[in-house]
C-alpha cells in the first residue's frame, strides 16, 4: 500500500472537495469540519510519505500501470515529499486560522471549502509531476481555484482577482507554448525521457525558445520581478482568511516545478548562445531580491508590505538554485521551505490584525491600544527568521546560499543576498517601531486572541525555529535530490 | 432568465431534435470504445442538448427537468471516474490500473473494457453537468444565482 502513497495523498483533498457539495447538501456547517479532517488526513500522510521516502528511497509511481515514458509518471523524491507535507501543514493551518478570521458568509460557504482543497490537491499534482503536460494541467487547477479565492473577498477584489486571471491565463499559455515547441522536437513530454534526448540539441532555436517560454510562464507564476504585477494587490485584498495558504504555497510551489524542469532538462554549465543559462537565471534572482526588498521597504500597507518581502524571498531562492554547486541549491530548496512557513506567519498576523484591530496599514498600527502577546510575540520571531538570523531556519537558508555563492565565487549573488537581508532588517524595523509606537500603560489589557488563532502562531513560530535547529538533517536529504548538481 | 420560445416551428422542432441529440451524445459515448468520440464529446452533445431544451422551453418549463436535475451532479462525474481508480487501488494495482479491477466473473479484457467505459460516463457525467450549470449561470443576468 505504501506504494500508492502518492495517489492518496493527491486524492484525500481532491476527492472530498468534488465530494463536498453533495456530502454538506443538508448540513452546510458540516464544510469546514469535513475538510480540516481531509487535511489531518494528509497530514498524516504527508508524514507517512516522508518517513517512506527517507528510508526506502524515491517512489516512481506509474499511473494506470503504464510506465513512463508511454504513460503518466509521478516522481515522488525527498523534495516533492517534503514540498507535500509543507503544502498539507500549511492547508491545515490556514483552515484552523479560517475559522477566525473568515466573515460568517464564507465560513458557511461551500464553494470556499472546495475551492480550498482542489487548491491543495493541484499544488500536490505539480510537486508530484514528472511530465511537462501534467505540470500545466495541476498548475491550471492551482490557477483557478486560486483566481476565485482571491476574488471571494468581493469589491475591488474582484478587479485584482481579474487582473491575475489575465496574466496567470498568459502565464499558462506562455508554458504551453514552450511545451509544445519541446514536445516537437523530441516527441516527449516525459522530464527524465526528455533530460536523456535534449543535450544534444540544446542549442537548437526550438529547444531554447521552448526552455524561454517555459521560464517565462513559470515566472508569472512565481511572481518574479518584472512579472510580479499582479501579486501585491491580489494577495493584499484577498479575503485575510486564505492569504496564509496563497502567499504560503503557490509562488513556491510554482518555483519547485521550475526547479525540476532547471534540474532534469538543463545540466549545469550549459550555454546556449554564449549566454551560460544558470548564471542568467542567478543575475535575474539578484535583481528581483534587491527590488522586491526596495519596493517592499517604500510600501505603506502592511499586506503589500509582505507580499513584496515574498517577491524578494522568490529571487534569494532562485539564486539558490541556479548556483550550480550543492550547497546553493539545498540552501535554496531549504529556503523556500522556511519561507512558506514565514509567509504564512506573515499573513496570519496581517489579517489578525484587520481582524482585531481593522488595521491595514503601518500608520493604523501606531494607533493600536492593546497588544496581544501572541500577535507580537510571532511578528518578532518572523522578522528574526526573515532577517536571518540563528537559530531560525531563515539563518541557515541564507548562509548556505551565500556560502553556495562564495564556493561558486559569484560575489554579486552573495552581495545580493546580503543585501537584501539589510532591505528585510530595514522594513521590520520600519514595522515594528509603528507596532511599539504607544507606550503599554500600566492599567491596558493585554488583547485576548481567540485560541485557535494562538495555535496556529505557535505553530508557526515553532516550525520556523525548529526548521532551524533540525537544519542539518533536512539539509542532507534536499542535498540527495541535488545530488546530480 | 431565458423565457420559453414563442415560435411554434421551433417548439415543435424542439421536441424532435432533443431527444435525437440525447441518443446521439449516448452513441457517442459509447462508441468511444471503438472510434472516434468518447466521454468529452459525447458529454458536449448531452449538454448541447439539455442547453437546445432550455433555450427552447426556459429553465423551469417541464421539458427541460433533465437539466434541473443533472444541475445537481456537480462532481458526480469526478466522483465515479476517482471511484473506479479507487477500485483499482483497492484491488491492489496503480489508480486506474483496470487489471485490478476487482470484480469476480471477469476475465481481464473484460476489466479493462468496463473499466474505461466506466471512466468515461464518468468524464461525460461531468462535462454535460459543467455545460448545463455555465448555461443556467448566463441565463440568470443579474438576479442571485443559487444552486450547488
Amino acid at each position: 500500500m505504501s506504494s500508492n502513497l502518492p495517489i492518496l495523498l493527491f486524492l484525500v483533498p481532491f476527492v472530498t472537495g468534488i465530494a463536498m457539495p453533495m456530502l454538506t447538501a443538508k448540513r452546510r456547517s458540516w464544510c469546514g469540519p469535513l475538510a480540516m479532517a481531509a487535511q489531518s488526513l494528509m497530514v498524516v500522510l504527508g508524514i507517512v510519505n516522508l518517513r517512506t521516502v527517507l528510508s526506502e528511497g524515491s517512489i516512481e509511481y506509474a499511473l494506470g500501470g503504464w510506465a513512463a515514458p508511454l504513460g503518466i509518471a509521478w516522481i515522488d523524491d525527498p523534495l516533492a515529499a517534503v514540498m507535500v507535507l509543507t503544502v498539507s501543514i500549511i492547508a491545515l493551518l490556514t483552515l484552523i486560522y479560517s475559522g477566525v478570521v473568515a466573515s460568517s458568509s464564507l465560513d458557511k460557504s461551500m464553494p470556499y471549502y472546495t475551492l480550498i482543497l482542489l487548491l491543495v490537491s493541484g499544488l500536490v499534482g505539480i510537486v508530484f509531476a514528472a511530465d511537462l503536460f501534467n505540470v500545466f494541467v495541476f498548475l491550471e487547477v492551482v490557477a483557478i481555484s486560486a483566481y476565485a479565492l482571491v476574488g471571494a473577498a468581493g469589491g475591488s477584489a474582484l478587479v485584482y482577482a481579474f487582473r491575475y486571471l489575465l496574466l496567470g491565463s498568459l502565464g499558462a499559455t506562455l508554458y504551453l507554448l514552450g511545451v509544445a515547441h519541446l514536445y516537437a522536437v523530441t516527441g516527449t513530454l516525459n522530464m527524465a525521457d526528455l533530460a536523456v534526448r535534449l543535450p544534444e540539441i540544446i542549442t537548437s532555436t526550438a529547444v531554447a525558445g521552448g526552455l524561454i517560454y517555459i521560464f517565462l510562464g513559470l515566472s508569472i507564476k512565481m511572481a518574479l520581478i518584472p512579472l510580479h504585477g499582479w501579486l501585491p494587490d491580489a494577495y493584499a485584498s484577498a479575503p485575510g482568511a486564505v492569504t496564509p495558504l496563497l502567499a504560503g504555497t503557490v509562488t513556491k510551489v510554482s518555483l519547485v516545478a521550475w526547479v525540476r524542469i532547471e534540474y532534469s532538462l538543463i545540466a549545469p554549465g550549459i550555454e546556449v548562445g554564449h549566454v551560460p543559462v544558470l548564471v542568467l537565471l542567478e543575475e535575474l534572482g539578484v535583481i528581483a531580491a534587491l527590488v522586491g526588498g526596495a519596493l517592499a521597504l517604500i510600501q505603506t500597507d502592511l499586506r503589500r508590505m509582505f507580499a513584496y518581502g515574498g517577491i524578494s524571498h522568490v529571487g534569494l531562492i532562485l539564486i539558490g538554485v541556479s548556483l550550480g554547486n550543492p550547497t546553493g541549491f539545498a540552501g535554496g530548496l531549504f529556503y523556500l521551505i522556511n519561507d512558506a512557513f514565514m509567509q504564512a506567519a506573515l499573513f496570519m498576523i496581517a489579517g489578525a490584525m484587520v481582524h482585531y484591530y481593522g488595521a491595514r496599514s503601518l500608520n493604523d498600527l501606531r494607533s493600536m491600544q492593546q497588544r496581544s502577546p501572541w500577535l507580537t510575540g510571532t511578528l518578532v520571531i518572523v522578522a528574526i527568521a526573515m532577517v536571518g538570523l540563528p537559530p531560525t531556519g531563515g539563518f541557515f537558508g541564507k548562509w548556505n546560499i551565500v556560502l553556495g555563492a562564495l564556493e561558486a565565487q559569484h560575489y554579486l549573488a552573495a552581495f545580493a543576498v546580503v543585501a537584501s537581508t539589510l532591505l528585510t532588517l530595514a522594513y521590520f524595523v520600519r514595522i515594528l517601531t509603528n507596532w511599539f509606537h504607544q507606550p503599554q500603560t500600566a492599567d491596558s489589557e493585554p488583547l485576548v486572541v481567540s485560541r485557535s488563532l494562538s495555535f496556529c502562531l505557535g505553530f508557526v513560530s515553532i516550525a520556523m525555529i525548529a526548521l532551524g535547529l533540525l537544519s542539518d538533517s533536512i539539509f542532507e536529504f534536499l542535498l540527495q535530490t541535488g545530488g546530480g548538481v | 432568465m431565458i423565457h420559453p420560445h414563442d415560435s411554434a416551428i421551433v417548439r415543435t422542432l424542439g421536441r424532435i431534435v432533443v431527444p435525437v441529440a440525447q441518443l446521439f451524445g449516448f452513441y457517442v459515448l459509447i462508441f468511444g470504445q471503438h472510434g472516434p468520440g468518447g466521454g468529452f464529446v459525447g458529454g458536449v452533445v448531452l449538454a448541447a442538448s439539455m442547453i437546445l431544451a432550455i433555450l427552447i422551453f426556459g429553465v423551469n418549463a417541464d421539458d427541460s427537468r433533465l437539466a434541473q436535475i443533472v444541475l445537481h451532479g456537480d462532481g458526480l462525474g469526478l466522483l465515479i471516474f476517482a471511484g473506479v481508480g479507487g477500485l483499482c487501488l483497492i484491488g491492489g494495482g496503480q489508480f486506474l490500473n483496470y487489471t485490478h479491477l476487482e470484480i469476480p466473473a471477469l476475465d481481464e479484457p473484460s476489466r479493462h473494457y468496463l473499466g474505461i467505459m466506466l471512466t468515461q460516463i464518468g468524464v461525460a457525467a461531468d462535462v454535460a453537468v459543467t455545460g448545463v450549470s455555465i448555461a443556467i449561470s448566463l441565463s440568470f443576468e443579474g438576479d442571485e444565482v443559487s444552486h450547488g
